[in-house]
């Protein structure tokens, strides 16, 4: 039967656009419903699956990473708060607030030599080298994680990619891309000289001494005369480690 | 691998190039001078050093491993920062020896005092030398001791009326009788 657009149409039309209103309501909550069901039994498989295997968890830091990357996917935080099911059920809130607690200590230890800034890879030895009694393996990502757990206290604990090598930075010391590329010239024998500074980056030697001078400021790094061929060298102490004899260079 | 001098373990700051030139920002030099002070103190107690000569090669001074010396005014800053501490002291105006107090005047002075207790020499008469090379001081921190230190606790004790220094038989001997 044709629609009439009298008033008894328009009635009838609004009411069905009611229905069809209501409808899609019930659509989208029965999708949202569905969803929700399917992420309530996604996440009971998931807890499921860290009470079988909370030993490998613990103890294997590859593993580690992958249920954390897991986890991220469905939604869930195993470190979002130190109580709660997943704390209780892996204890991972502590290993990472006790890692964490480590970190910041090694930071401070370090911090008159580096001036707050510490090579991952370094932190990540100087770490396993303390816990060397404890049986929990500790990974880089391991470290990541605490690390960014800990960015929670305000500033500083960032870390900064220099090239290819990841720094720890523990004081609010602002980097800008000068003072990186500097930072990443350095990395290969642990200092530069002005000459390769300017070299390598094109720079003026102005623009180098400036940048350089602020990176020393910051303490940051440290001046060294006292090679034979008498060129002032600027060592970078984040880009060496202390806990291996830092070299001759010839 | 800590480098070692003899059985003296080496710091790590030691094998960095950089700690041996005298830095120019000042909060990286007060650590650097902390750093060094510490480690002349525990190389001379350890090894009983007692006298440093500036112009003389110093086994701290240089890192043949890493080719790097102090050079004359980093050593001077780093041995006054010492002397301002009262662990060392400049013995010419031109501060090229400096006497090491790696125990401080009054430490050796107490030193002394407990050596006359053990040894029952509360009333006895000794010879400086004696004190500081004979049979009973052996084992004993005061054997060996540096000449100038030992007469400069003997005075501090004689101060506090603990002993009484006299001349002895020959022109450089002096003798000490105790009266602790």
């Amino acid at each position: 039967m044709r629609r009439r657009p009298g008033i008894g149409g328009l009635q009838s039309a609004a009411v069905a656009r009611d229905q069809y209103r209501l409808l899609g309501e019930n659509v989208a909550k029965l999708r949202t419903d569905l969803m929700k069901e399917q992420l309530a039994t996604f996440r009971s498989q998931l807890e499921d699956f860290a009470r079988k295997h909370k030993n490998d968890i613990r103890k294997n830091p590859t593993f580690r990473s992958q249920f954390h990357e897991m986890c991220a996917k469905v939604g869930v935080d195993p470190l979002a708060s130190n109580k709660g099911f997943w704390a209780e059920l892996l204890g991972i809130g502590d290993f990472y607030y006790e890692l964490g607690v480590q970190i910041v200590e090694i930071c401070l230890a370090t911090r008159p030599h580096n001036g707050g800034l510490i090579n991952l890879q370094e932190l990540c030895n100087l770490l396993r080298q303390r816990r060397k009694s404890n049986r929990e393996a500790v990974s880089e990502d391991d470290c990541l994680r605490a690390i960014s757990k800990l960015k929670v206290l305000g500033n500083g604990y960032e870390v900064i990619s220099v090239g290819k090598k990841k720094l720890v930075r523990s004081v609010p010391t602002e980097l800008n891309k000068d003072h990186n590329q500097i930072l990443e010239l350095a990395q290969a024998q642990g200092f530069v000289t002005v000459d390769e500074v300017e070299r390598r980056l094109s720079w003026t030697s102005g623009r180098a001494i400036d940048a350089l001078d602020i990176l020393l400021e910051e303490g940051l790094a440290m001046v060294d005369d006292g090679h034979r061929d008498r060129k002032r060298r600027y060592w970078f102490p984040c880009a060496s480690s202390i806990s291996s004899s830092m070299g001759a260079d010839s | 691998m800590m480098q070692k001098l003899g059985d003296f373990k080496l710091p790590a700051f030691f094998n960095y190039p950089p700690y041996f030139t005298l830095q120019p920002v000042r909060d990286t030099r007060e650590k650097q001078i902390q750093l060094w002070k510490e480690l002349i103190l525990d190389y001379c107690r350890t090894q009983k050093v007692f006298l440093i000569l500036l112009e003389e090669e110093f086994p701290l001074f240089s890192n043949p491993v890493i080719e790097r010396s102090l050079n004359n005014e980093a050593r001077e800053t780093f041995l006054s920062a010492l002397v301002s501490e009262g662990r060392a002291e400049w013995l010419d105006k031109g501060h090229r020896k400096c006497l090491i107090l790696w125990h401080r005047i009054q430490d050796w002075a107490d030193i002394i005092l407990g050596f006359v207790k053990d040894n029952g020499l509360e009333d006895s008469v000794m010879t400086v030398e004696e004190i500081r090379l004979g049979i009973e001081s052996r084992g004993t921190e005061l054997h060996g001791m540096d000449r100038t230190i030992l007469m400069r606790a003997l005075k501090l004790l004689e101060h506090k009326g603990k002993v009484a220094i006299f001349k002895g038989t020959s022109a450089d001997d002096e003798g000490v009788k105790f009266s602790v």
